[in-house]
């Protein structure tokens, strides 16, 4: 099916819970609802004509301060029927939430908490809601775009602290070595 | 949310097995309800007579900093909690301060022992976001050249840590010896043994030099007995067979839930390789055929499948590489390189085959210089999730290393 | 039965054959090398160190902006008419670099910092063994300039721009008066 064909049927199944379509993208968009998101995944997955049955991929998006809003985007693919769409959902960036898929398609399990992870944005009804990249009492989602970095970690400080001292060496290695100069 | 009222939301699988049929799976109801798994975190089953094993973050077979959390029963696994992140540089808000061009030598860092896939999955991601279609033919040959070559190394090495992982230690050492030669052919055209940098956004580093085709084929000569060799000595051994060919077994609709791909996936019979279904770049021009793991010793999915899905891989990737030498047209490679690297504004999504399965990079550029948002998608990070699916009751602790080798993880790629 | 006693033949057979094969190695001739005596011919573009030739730099940065680790620092100072030198390529250099550090330590060896050089000055060279015993002793300074001399030409340098600067008013105001 054409990207097309699918936002129509999805329009025609759930109505108002698809709110944009971008057809010019490279890859189609569709963009929903939050809280609609399990439910149309579940009919992409199951319907006889769609039959999604593989998550390409799940990745958080930050769309800034400006627009308040976290993204969770979903490229979903049809090992059977060949075609892909891309679903889009966004949600505030102060306790977002977002319905999981992980039930649907496992794979979203990990990504999903990847996602909660780096941008913080919950995922109701997750089984195992937990951080997975970074330490468990690590503060702060890093890959917002306001993110700052904690001083200390567990003592240890975190940040950079500018350049070396200057204690490097003045002998100039390279020149008294004729063999490369 | 009502919307769904009164309709089945079965789960159906479509998949096409080793002998090409579509056949249709509905996966048991005890999948669809929760998770094996149970509750949030770590706190489950841990009364009783259960042990709690930590491997890692130092082990040997865990192929990099990767800590397992085993709760067994005896000698038998109950659960496998992965934890991951030791390796964790932030890949992606690195990518966001940099450059495309500068993000490319830390897409080598990825997956460092497959650093050209990397590169090409990268690359080919940009050209799409920045709607490059048309490339010299000769940098399109030199791309699959590279990626096919890589693939081999990559896959050397996963066979040669295999048989260490179950105690053959002499295929590790001749697999890294032929490798030695495949990384030294890459030293000659990038310069680099490991972290290439060569593939670059719409041309390469630097040209092939003069006779590079001729040593590759003298390295296609020389490398195919001993794949034979390869197969004598490990694949074939009675004992490596009955270690392997029962364990970790991964059905096939349980790895396309859990969106496995490339050798894992056709391990376990399914007939999927996007170079054949979604040919990027020349893929489709080459005539090689996809092996699948068909359960010869054993069930099917098993570990060895996996295993001699990479073996039959390397075959098969040589032939595109003699493909590609005989076709290897003459000309500047770089004639198509953007000046600047400034994609507009958009958003982009695309996968390749890298050795370790499915690798996919979605950009978001917001028409600056630098990405605004790099996500990789990485095979190992699928792969590792489904460690508990290949958990079918009778897994024993020795038989999780096992099953962790047989996937071919590199923990750089998972953690990023 | 059968199977049973097959399963033991093979057991035995296939071992067998990998161990013929494996003794079959021990007579053809090793393919390891003692290392610090013999030496492996590197290709001519292996990435090793980096070197930077001075003589040819002109400060113009590219390679310090191409990086994506920012492991060089060059600062420079701007160099008067009667100094300006040209490098073997034939660029005027308008700039005194007073320092060109490198820290090989940060440096990820990708050859970003090579392409951009207008004059090719900066390259990697084939020496891959150079060791510090702390983290700082591979900061490689390649420009031999004291603080003082660096702290001289940049005295230099504002004189001239304040002469010219001068020079330029006094002319505008000749002109304007001449204009009036």
């Amino acid at each position: 099916m054409t990207p097309e064909a699918i936002h129509d049927a999805l329009q025609q199944y759930f109505g108002e819970a698809i709110t944009a379509f971008d057809a010019d993208a490279i890859d189609p968009t569709v963009t929903v609802e939050a809280s609609a998101i399990h439910d149309v995944g579940a009919y992409l997955r199951s319907e006889p004509d769609m039959l999604f049955d593989s998550l390409m991929c799940l990745s958080g998006v930050d769309y800034g301060e400006a627009q308040n809003s976290l993204g969770v985007v979903y490229h979903l693919h049809s090992t059977a029927l060949r075609h892909t769409i891309t679903l889009r959902v966004e949600a505030p960036r102060q306790d977002g939430v977002v319905p999981t898929v992980c039930d649907i398609w496992r794979t979203a399990e990990w990504h999903e908490r990847e996602a909660f992870d780096l941008f913080g944005m919950r995922f109701d009804r997750h089984p195992d809601h937990r951080r997975i990249l970074l330490p468990d009492d690590w503060e702060g989602h890093p890959l917002l775009k306001d993110y700052q970095v904690q001083e200390f970690y567990q003592g240890i400080p975190v940040p950079y602290e500018g350049d070396p001292p200057e204690i490097g060496m003045d002998v100039y290695r390279f020149q008294d070595r004729e063999d490369l100069a | 949310m009502c919307a769904m009222a009164g309709k089945p939301t079965g789960d159906v699988y479509r998949f096409q097995d080793s002998k090409g049929q579509w056949r249709t799976h509905r996966r048991p109801s005890h999948h669809q309800d929760g998770f094996r798994s149970g509750g949030p975190g770590i706190s489950y089953e841990r009364q009783g007579d259960d042990l709690i094993l930590q491997m890692g973050p130092q082990h040997p077979s865990t192929h990099g900093v990767l800590r397992l959390e085993i709760v067994t029963d005896g000698e038998l696994v109950k659960h496998i909690t992965p934890h991951l992140g030791y390796l964790h540089r932030c890949f992606e808000k690195h990518a966001e301060a940099m450059t495309y061009p500068q993000v490319i030598p830390y897409a080598d860092r990825m997956d460092y022992l497959s650093a050209m896939n990397q590169e090409l999955a990268y690359v080919l991601a940009v050209e799409k976001l920045m709607g490059l279609k048309e490339f010299p033919e000769r940098l399109e040959y030199i791309r699959v050249l590279m990626a096919e070559l890589q693939r081999i190394a990559s896959h050397l090495l996963a066979i040669g840590t295999y048989g260490l992982d179950v105690g053959a230690m002499t295929p590790f050492f001749w697999c890294v010896r032929d490798r030695e030669k495949i990384l030294d052919l890459f030293e000659w055209v990038s310069g680099a043994r490991l972290l290439y940098n060569y593939l670059w956004i719409g041309g390469v580093a630097h040209d092939l030099p003069a006779g590079y085709t001729d040593k590759v084929m003298e390295f296609v000569t020389y490398f195919e007995p001993r794949v034979q060799e390869l197969n004598d000595l490990l694949s074939s051994n009675k004992i490596f067979i009955e270690r392997a060919a029962s364990i970790g077994v991964l059905t096939a609709e349980d790895a396309i839930s859990y969106g496995i791909g490339g050798p894992n996936l056709r391990g376990s019979g399914v007939k999927w390789d996007l170079r054949k279904e979604e040919p990027y770049g020349i893929y489709d021009r080459f005539d090689f055929d996809v092996p699948v793991g068909t359960g010869e010793f054993g069930v099917l999915g098993s570990a060895w499948d996996r295993y001699i899905v990479r073996v039959r891989e390397m075959l098969e990737s040589l032939k595109i590489i003699r493909q590609v030498v005989d076709q290897m047209p003459g000309s500047d490679p770089n004639e198509a390189m953007p000046r600047r690297i400034r994609p507009a504004k958009g958003e982009a999504y695309l996968r390749t085959e890298s050795p370790r399965g499915e690798l996919g990079f979605y950009l978001v550029s917001d028409g600056t210089e630098k990405p605004y948002r790099c996500k990789a998608r990485s095979p190992c990070f699928t792969a590792i999730s489904a460690l508990n699916a290949m958990n079918h009751g009778g897994m024993l602790i020795a038989d999780a290393v096992a099953v962790i080798g047989s996937l071919d993880i590199v923990l750089g790629e998972i953690d990023r | 039965m059968l199977q049973y006693f097959r399963n033991i033949w093979e057991g035995f057979w296939t071992p067998l054959v990998g161990l013929s094969m494996t003794w079959r190695k021990l007579f053809v001739p090793s393919v390891t090398m003692q290392y610090p005596e013999e030496r492996w011919e590197l290709p001519t573009n292996s990435r090793m160190q980096l070197f930077v030739n001075m003589d040819d730099c002109i400060g113009c940065l590219q390679c310090e902006r191409a990086c994506p680790v920012q492991c060089i620092s060059i600062d420079t100072v701007k160099a008067i008419p009667d100094e300006v030198e040209e490098t073997t390529t034939g660029h005027k250099k308008r700039l005194h670099v007073t320092k060109f550090d490198i820290d090989m330590v940060k440096c990820c060896y990708c050859d970003l910092c090579t392409f951009p050089c207008p004059t090719e000055c900066i390259y990697m060279t084939p020496s891959f063994e150079d060791s510090s015993p702390d983290r700082y002793g591979l900061v490689y300074h390649f420009v031999n300039m004291t603080p003082q001399r660096a702290a001289e030409l940049e005295e230099k340098a504002r004189q001239f721009d304040a002469a010219e600067a001068a020079r330029k008013a006094k002319a505008s105001e000749k002109s304007a008066t001449a204009t009036a």
